[in-house]
């Protein structure tokens, strides 16, 4: 009975592969939002990823998969809005990301989440990632959203597994900057209201982080045309 | 926990009215138009042409309640963080709640729906307690892996009083409590949450307001049968004695009756709105405003129409005459 023997080394090795990919997702998905991430972090090979994070076990220790990251001068100019007669210097609406691995294998409510919201408010951190094994209970997901005036998002490490936007079947969206966006409603001679839709809880739209009143361009292939771009209003 | 009070952070009277017990007594009867005051006031701005009051008024009104409903969760998330804490003591006795616990346990419970008390008693699973809030205990972990377990009834609980009752319960609701008894008396307070959400209800609602723990419940019941014996008889007697048939009122009572049957009634109306919660008055005399104007000119009499020059051809078509081809 090898399997037997093997058993708990199998499991190890697995949880620690599970773990490096859902890492290596969240760095091209900070990269893909536009922060600030090197190409080393982001192509980080399971070997290295073994050496840094994983306990004498075999385990990935998660409480060590803590992720700051600040944004690019392109990502603050995407997310300022457009100067009004009462604001003539907008401040870009981002900054600082924090990225959380949950410990905890099962059972997370809010005592887990009111602990992030501490660690992102006391870190004065605009928008904050809370990743879980398992699914967080209805309170928590209400409570993680409910700190005024930042951003917490929480995934599942299943969602991350695979980054979703490499498959072929996925087209690329583009977050448009407040400039673009009315540039693109004069040209058509649109109202916001009058674009195609795209929820702010759809995958894509999750993975870039999106917000209500944003616009992106999504660039698909077309048979007939080459490329054909569309444009999604966030709701 | 201060159930008295006026908790909700909303200017909305009937989610007051609905969520505490006290307004029950005094309805608001009218009230100043506030939907001046809120906080999407719109500004004054030179360029746009000025809004009418009325699409004001009514998206106002709309944006209230989202206001009002989102207050409400919030209020509701409060809560259950409260009652993870509970009960007070770590050797209270679910059976016999010390009076505070149990004052503050219900009174929190009013504005929660049955699916916000099955996040409260998840909420609690997780912190590693029983599922009812009064119980200390933890609850239950079973080692083995099973999806189900078999529980067994007290003796002569089964089918025609023989043997035992057998249940099959899914593991996950097996582990909510710490017993049985637990279970039976989180399930009690459960049926008696009101099915709709808090701000659909109405203030003189009184379910999910009068929550009773199992024990009271069954205290008073037995109560109000042993009461109930030895008063029938009377009380039967003393409404008998009040059946006697009205005298026929006066001719002229009915005529003043039927004067006050106006169908714009201003207090009434207001009192209906009141009720309904579109305080605003731009719903006050529905959304569409209907102006019916009598005929007052009847000095003209009537003709029937005649034959004009040209009609036996067919006439003009506004206007036009059409040529014979």
């Amino acid at each position: 009975m090898d399997d037997e023997y093997n058993f708990s080394v199998d499991d190890a090795e697995r949880e620690a592969i599970r773990v490096w990919r859902t890492w290596r997702t969240v760095f091209e998905m900070l990269q893909d939002r536009g922060y600030e991430v090197t190409d080393e972090e982001v192509k980080i090979e399971l070997d290295e990823f073994r050496n840094k994070y994983v306990d004498e076990k075999g385990y990935p220790s998660r409480d060590k998969l803590k992720i700051q990251a600040r944004p690019t001068e392109a990502m603050k100019a995407k997310y300022t809005p457009l100067p009004t007669p009462s604001n003539r210097d907008p401040q870009p609406d981002c900054g600082t990301i924090y990225i959380e691995f949950c410990p905890d294998d099962s059972g997370i409510g809010t005592k887990q989440v009111r602990s992030f919201n501490h660690t992102v408010d006391e870190g004065n951190f605009h928008t904050g990632i809370f990743i879980t094994k398992t699914p967080i209970s209805p309170s928590a997901v209400r409570l993680l959203s409910g700190i005024p005036g930042r951003i917490c998002e929480h995934f599942q490490e299943q969602d991350l597994l695979v980054n979703i936007t490499r498959h072929e079947l996925v087209p690329k969206h583009v977050l448009l900057s407040p400039e673009e966006k009315m540039r693109l409603l004069a040209r058509y001679r649109l109202k916001e209201s009058q674009l195609p839709r795209i929820q702010v809880s759809d995958p894509v739209a999750r993975y870039l982080g999106l917000r209500r009143g944003q616009v992106v361009k999504i660039i698909r292939r077309s048979e007939t045309a080459g490329r054909y771009a569309s444009y999604r209003w966030v709701i | 926990m201060s159930s008295d009070q006026p908790f909700l952070k909303t200017s909305l009277p009937s989610i007051h009215a609905a969520s505490s017990r006290q307004s029950n007594s005094s309805p608001p009867k009218s009230r100043p138009s506030n939907s001046r005051r809120s906080p999407l006031k719109p500004k004054q701005k030179p360029s746009k042409p000025e809004a009418d009051p009325r699409h004001l008024a009514i998206a106002l009104h709309h944006a209230h309640r989202i206001q009002a409903q989102k207050d409400a969760q919030d209020l509701i998330l409060d809560r259950i963080l409260e009652l993870v804490t509970l009960p007070s003591s770590p050797s209270a006795d679910p059976a016999t709640p010390s009076a505070e616990d149990a004052h503050n346990f219900k009174a929190a419970l009013v504005p929660f729906q049955p699916a916000d008390y099955d996040n409260l008693i998840q909420e609690r699973n997780i912190e590693g307690l029983c599922g009812y809030c009064l119980c200390p205990h933890e609850h239950r972990k079973e080692n083995s892996r099973g999806t189900y377990r078999i529980t067994w009834g007290a003796k002569g609980s089964g089918p025609g009083g023989r043997g035992r009752e057998m249940n099959i319960v899914p593991r996950e609701q097996f582990e909510m409590w710490c017993s049985d008894e637990c279970a039976e008396r989180a399930m009690y307070i459960r049926v008696q949450l009101a099915a709709e959400p808090v701000w659909e209800r109405r203030g003189d609602d009184l379910r999910g307001k009068q929550l009773l723990l199992l024990e009271e419940g069954r205290g008073s019941a037995k109560g109000k049968g042993a009461v109930r014996d030895a008063a029938t008889v009377k009380e039967v007697l003393g409404q008998l004695d009040n059946l006697h048939m009205d005298s026929t009122p006066e001719p002229g009572a009915v005529a003043d009756d039927i004067s006050r049957l106006t169908v714009r009634d201003d207090a009434h109306s207001r009192e209906l709105a009141v009720e309904r919660g579109d305080q605003n008055p731009a719903f006050q005399g529905g959304r569409v405003n209907v102006q019916i104007q009598e005929k007052t000119d009847f000095s003209k009499s009537v003709t029937a129409p005649e034959m004009r020059p040209g009609d036996e051809k067919g006439g003009s078509i506004e206007g036009y005459i059409p040529q014979d081809p």
